[in-house]
């Protein structure tokens, strides 16, 4: 009963994970492994061939999805452990991969240790992101780069008193990316520029860790490098957006190295005894960037003048940051939980930058720009959790915070200085209030609301006041489960003649039924409705237009549903479907008004009455059939489709249908 | 009289059941420590499918290490003295911590007496999961693990799902982060185990967010291109953070945004409006010669495409 339980909890997370059609969930091999010597092995490795056919904008897929061609190590496992505890050399290694030989996101993970003596582990991913300058956002910004992190963590003694440890974290980012520049002043003319992107970070940790008289104390030392040396180049004329603009571009450099390093450290100390807890964080951070901007073009400007111009640029970034907490905890019986935690940030951003421009041969000055900007929050939360009886309990809590924000920013040109400093702050007021419910062992429910009022926040579309409400029932055996959910969120933010509010509602309902062995399904639905509505300001024509209104509708309709049938002895079949439609405010796609159409002065300001609904469909149905061919080998085979339609009005429908899957071999050796 | 004698009959054989049959624990019972601690090779008789895993489970280290007092160690080390259990002959309720019977806060308790002190789980005890009576054996399976780490009972993502299905809806947009596809966990943001105050925003919401090593938006972790310093910074990164303009999970939107369009997303906050921005006079509102019926002044980060922050110019042009 026990192992038919478990094969229901494996074919659940089947199912719930259902969204690429690749790799195979299926497990292959002896589940128990194989004893080989002193150590228990279990391993798969999936290898089999993607393909893809698409058609439509092959860069929104690529976007989106990014799945190609060719043959990938889909997924493996390597598990080895001692079966006595004393391997020579370690006690488990645990090897995971997904996606090797080139899928766009792939990912190896391991671990391995020696008990007592040491453990290591090691993440390495990779991620190709494609961004072709999605039209809707009206990005230029395109990126084809890679990106790829890798962290090692070592702790020697991991299980005495005593510990040390090590780390190291790599992220780096390359490849082609197209931005833009706009030359020669703020009314020229905007130019693609190709760049080539390469940044790096580099972190090293070193750390202790001693338990003594009940105390635990973690130190931790780091040291974190940056550096982007992305190159800027055009050495051939470029005509720029504008058709009607004189500027041309036909030189363009741009050097910017940008290095620095931001060394840290942590301390931690805890105390946790039977009725009591205790613990306190202090970090330390003090970042630091230097850079250079060397910059020259060469064209005519927007009245058709030659124009031969270097820029120049130095300084400097700083950033510490402080950061302390401290942690409360009382339980003096099993009923009751009090807890409180007030902690401290505080972050002083510094910058300056000396500006040189020469102009056609002619030094135009240095100005040096300088900024501050620094935010130091102080929050108190305090919470209690108490269990009226085995069926209730409440909760709730009263949380403050204050943050004072001060700024400066000044420019010094040719020995005249200018300045100008700022302090604001800003208090919130929020309280939590919550029911916990369990009728029945298999039923829960829950019911809690927030109410938070904020006096000054620092944006327009901030908290201000708003309260939120949540409720949640779930219900589970072992055969079925269903859970439901609603979330509501409003908040408005208005002042005297300004005015932003945002509501948002999500209601979901989920559940999962496994009759037979042989048989689960599970199906699901979720809406979220947001709808914003926030003043604005624009110039149209150089007239300011206020009192305008931005009006954000969307109403997402999403849905899934997954069926996992084993068909005889030896083969699994999942069947799955997932669905999100944006039906906007509700108008037909031919009644929303276009945002690019307007000509004159006086259509400006329906660009804005309009509300801003962008209807859209998104569709992603899957098939994947695993044929079990011996004790130690599966065939697989699957299917996913996705097609993604917009149904608003633009001038380039970004639409496409792609036709995805893969054939796999799944074995164990 | 035959009923007289019948319930004798049944009563006898219903008294007779419940004695403890010393059988072959017998020895064990009698070398039970005075708290009742009967050692770990005892339980491998009644559970051996358990037992025969239990190699791969990280809690064998306690056994292993031959230096950890009877409650620290294996079986009993989690489940509390096994005397009653076999004087009783099994049953679930003659185990002093049987997990399915206890009342979540009891089970955060028990297992808190070791794992109490990480770093990772400062805030547990005052985490969304734990006021919402969701304890450590609600996400995580110590006997029947299907995945190698952590001991967790299901994929993360499907773990965290199953009381989430918003955030499953969210990852399901065409704009996400690949969490469905594998390739990162709802744990390289978030720490279920409970946070410290984020320190972004007025530090009271978002909460289950982790924070990077400078206690930064968990964003910047991967994104550092983003993170700076730089001599000039969009306050609105620094301030109230990422989410000022972009879903942390999914959007229909491009790039992850609030908004379809660039300008709208812009204009809501550079309006002028009076009491907000650095002095309190409105957050700038552009420059007249932006014409906002011309594309090229609706794409705003064609020109301030430095937006997350600037070494070379305060407005963010390059």
């Amino acid at each position: 009963m026990r192992n038919l339980i478990f094969s229901f909890a494996m074919l659940a997370c089947g199912l719930k994970a259902q969204p690429t059609v690749a790799p195979t969930p299926e497990p292959v091999g002896p589940p128990r492994g194989e004893n080989a010597g002193t150590y228990n092995v279990l391993n798969s490795f999936e290898l089999g061939y993607r393909f893809r056919a698409v058609g439509g904008d092959l860069g929104k897929y690529r976007s989106d999805v990014n799945f190609g061609n060719g043959i990938k190590l889909l997924g493996s496992r390597l598990q080895m452990n001692s079966r006595d505890g004393r391997g020579r050399f370690f006690d488990e290694l645990t090897l995971t991969t997904q996606g090797i030989g080139g899928d766009p996101y792939q990912s190896s993970i391991l671990r391995l240790e020696k008990n007592k003596l040491y453990r290591y582990d090691m993440s390495w991913r990779l991620a190709e992101y494609f961004n072709p300058g999605l039209r809707v956002s009206e990005g230029l910004h395109a990126l084809n780069t890679s990106r790829r992190f890798q962290d090692h963590d070592f702790t020697l003694f991991p299980q005495s008193a005593f510990k040390l440890f090590a780390g190291y974290t790599r992220n780096s980012q390359d490849g082609p990316g197209l931005s833009t520049i706009q030359i020669f002043d703020s009314r020229g003319d905007e130019f693609p520029l190709f760049t080539e992107i390469r940044r790096q970070r580099n972190e090293y940790r070193l750390g202790g860790e001693a338990t003594l008289a009940g105390f635990t104390l973690n130190v931790l030392k780091g040291w974190d490098n940056w550096k982007d040396d992305s190159l800027l180049n055009v050495n051939q004329r470029l005509a720029g957006a504008s058709t009607t603009d004189n500027t041309t571009l036909s030189t363009f450099r741009r050097n910017e190295p940008y290095h620095g390093n931001s060394p840290y450290w942590r301390l931690f100390l805890n105390r946790n005894s039977r009725r009591f807890g205790m613990n306190a964080r202090y970090s330390n951070v003090s970042g630091r960037r230097d850079f250079v901007v060397d910059e020259l073009t060469l064209g005519t400007d927007r009245l058709a003048a030659a124009r031969n111009r270097q820029i120049l640029v130095l300084g400097n970034g700083s950033r510490p940051v402080s950061t302390a907490n401290l942690n409360l905890a009382f339980h003096p019986t099993a009923r009751l939980t009090v807890t409180n935690h007030t902690g401290f940030h505080h972050t002083r951003m510094n910058g300056d930058s000396a500006y040189t421009e020469i102009d056609n041969n002619t030094t135009a000055g240095e100005t040096v720009n300088f900024s501050f900007l620094g935010i130091r929050t102080i929050e108190t939360l305090s919470d209690v959790s108490y269990a009226v009886s085995k069926t209730a309990g409440l909760y709730g809590g009263y949380h403050y915070s204050t943050r004072r924000i001060r700024s400066r920013q000044g420019q010094s040109f040719d020995g005249f200085a200018e300045s100008q400093a700022f302090e604001q702050d800003n208090r919130v007021h929020s309280g939590l209030a919550g029911l916990r419910l369990r009728p029945m062992k298999a039923l829960t429910i829950q019911l809690d609301g927030e109410l938070g009022r904020a006096n000054r926040p620092f944006f327009p579309i901030s908290e201000k006041n708003y309260h939120a409400l949540n409720a949640r029932a779930r219900y589970r055996s072992r055969v079925f489960s269903a859970s439901a959910q609603a979330r509501t969120f409003y908040n408005t933010n208005s002042t005297t003649l300004f005015s932003h509010s945002s509501f948002t509602r999500q209601y979901s309902f989920d559940g999962s039924y496994t009759p037979r062995g042989w048989l689960s399904v599970d199906a699901g639905y979720t809406k979220i409705h947001l709808d914003t509505n926030t003043g604005i300001a624009y110039f149209a024509a150089s007239q300011l237009h206020e009192g305008n209104r931005s009006i954000y509708i969307s109403n997402l309709h999403t849905g899934y549903f997954g069926a996992r049938l084993v068909l005889g002895k030896r083969a699994d079949l999942y069947l799955g479907y997932s669905i999100v439609r944006d039906l906007g405010d509700g108008r037909s796609a031919s009644s929303v008004i276009p945002l690019y159409s307007q000509t004159t002065v006086a259509d400006a300001s329906p660009v804005f009455l309009a509300a801003q609904t962008f209807p859209l469909s998104y569709q992603a149905p899957l098939a994947r059939l695993s044929i079990r061919l011996h004790e130690k080998l599966r065939w697989n085979v699957g299917y996913q489709h996705y097609s993604y339609h917009e149904d608003f009005a633009q001038v380039f429908y970004q639409n496409y249908r792609a036709h995805t899957g893969y054939v796999s071999l799944l074995w164990s050796f | 009289m035959v009923q007289i004698l019948l319930y004798l009959v049944l009563a006898g054989t219903r008294a007779f059941s419940q004695t403890p049959s010393p059988g072959p624990f017998a020895d064990a019972i009698a070398k039970a420590s005075p708290e009742g601690y009967v050692g770990n090779s005892v339980c491998r008789a009644c559970h051996p499918n358990i037992y025969q895993n239990f190699f791969r489970n990280p809690h064998q280290k306690s056994i292993l290490s031959g230096k950890e007092p009877p409650e620290k160690t294996g079986c009993e080390g989690c489940h509390g003295p096994g005397r009653k259990h076999l004087e009783a002959s099994g049953g679930k309720t003659t185990i002093p911590f049987a997990f399915s019977l206890m009342k979540p806060a009891e089970a955060l308790d028990r297992c808190l007496t070791c794992h109490g002190k990480d770093f990772t789980r400062a805030d547990i005890r005052r985490s969304s999961h734990s006021q919402s009576d969701v304890a450590c054996n609600n996400c995580h399976s110590i006997h029947n693990s299907p995945v190698p780490k952590s001991l967790l009972a299901r994929q993360q993502t499907a773990l965290c799902y199953q009381c989430h299905p918003g955030v499953r809806a969210q990852f399901s947009m065409p704009s996400r982060h690949r969490v469905n596809e594998g390739f990162m966990n709802c744990t390289d943001c978030h720490n279920p185990h409970g946070t410290p105050a984020p320190t972004w925003r007025a530090g009271l919401r978002p909460r289950m967010v982790t924070q990077a090593l400078a206690n930064e938006e968990p964003c910047l972790k991967c994104h550092t291109d983003k993170r700076g310093p730089f001599a000039f910074e969009h306050a609105a990164v620094r301030v109230d953070g990422c989410e000022t303009c972009h879903f942390p999970h999914g959007s229909p939107n491009p790039k992850l945004f609030r908004r379809a369009t660039t300008f709208a997303l812009c204009l809501e906050c550079h309006n002028g409006a009076g009491n907000f921005g650095r002095n309190g006079d409105g957050v700038t509102v552009q420059a007249p010669f932006h014409d906002l019926r011309s594309p090229r002044f609706q794409n705003c980060t064609t020109c301030h495409f430095r937006i997350h922050g600037s070494n070379a110019d305060s407005r963010f042009l390059r």
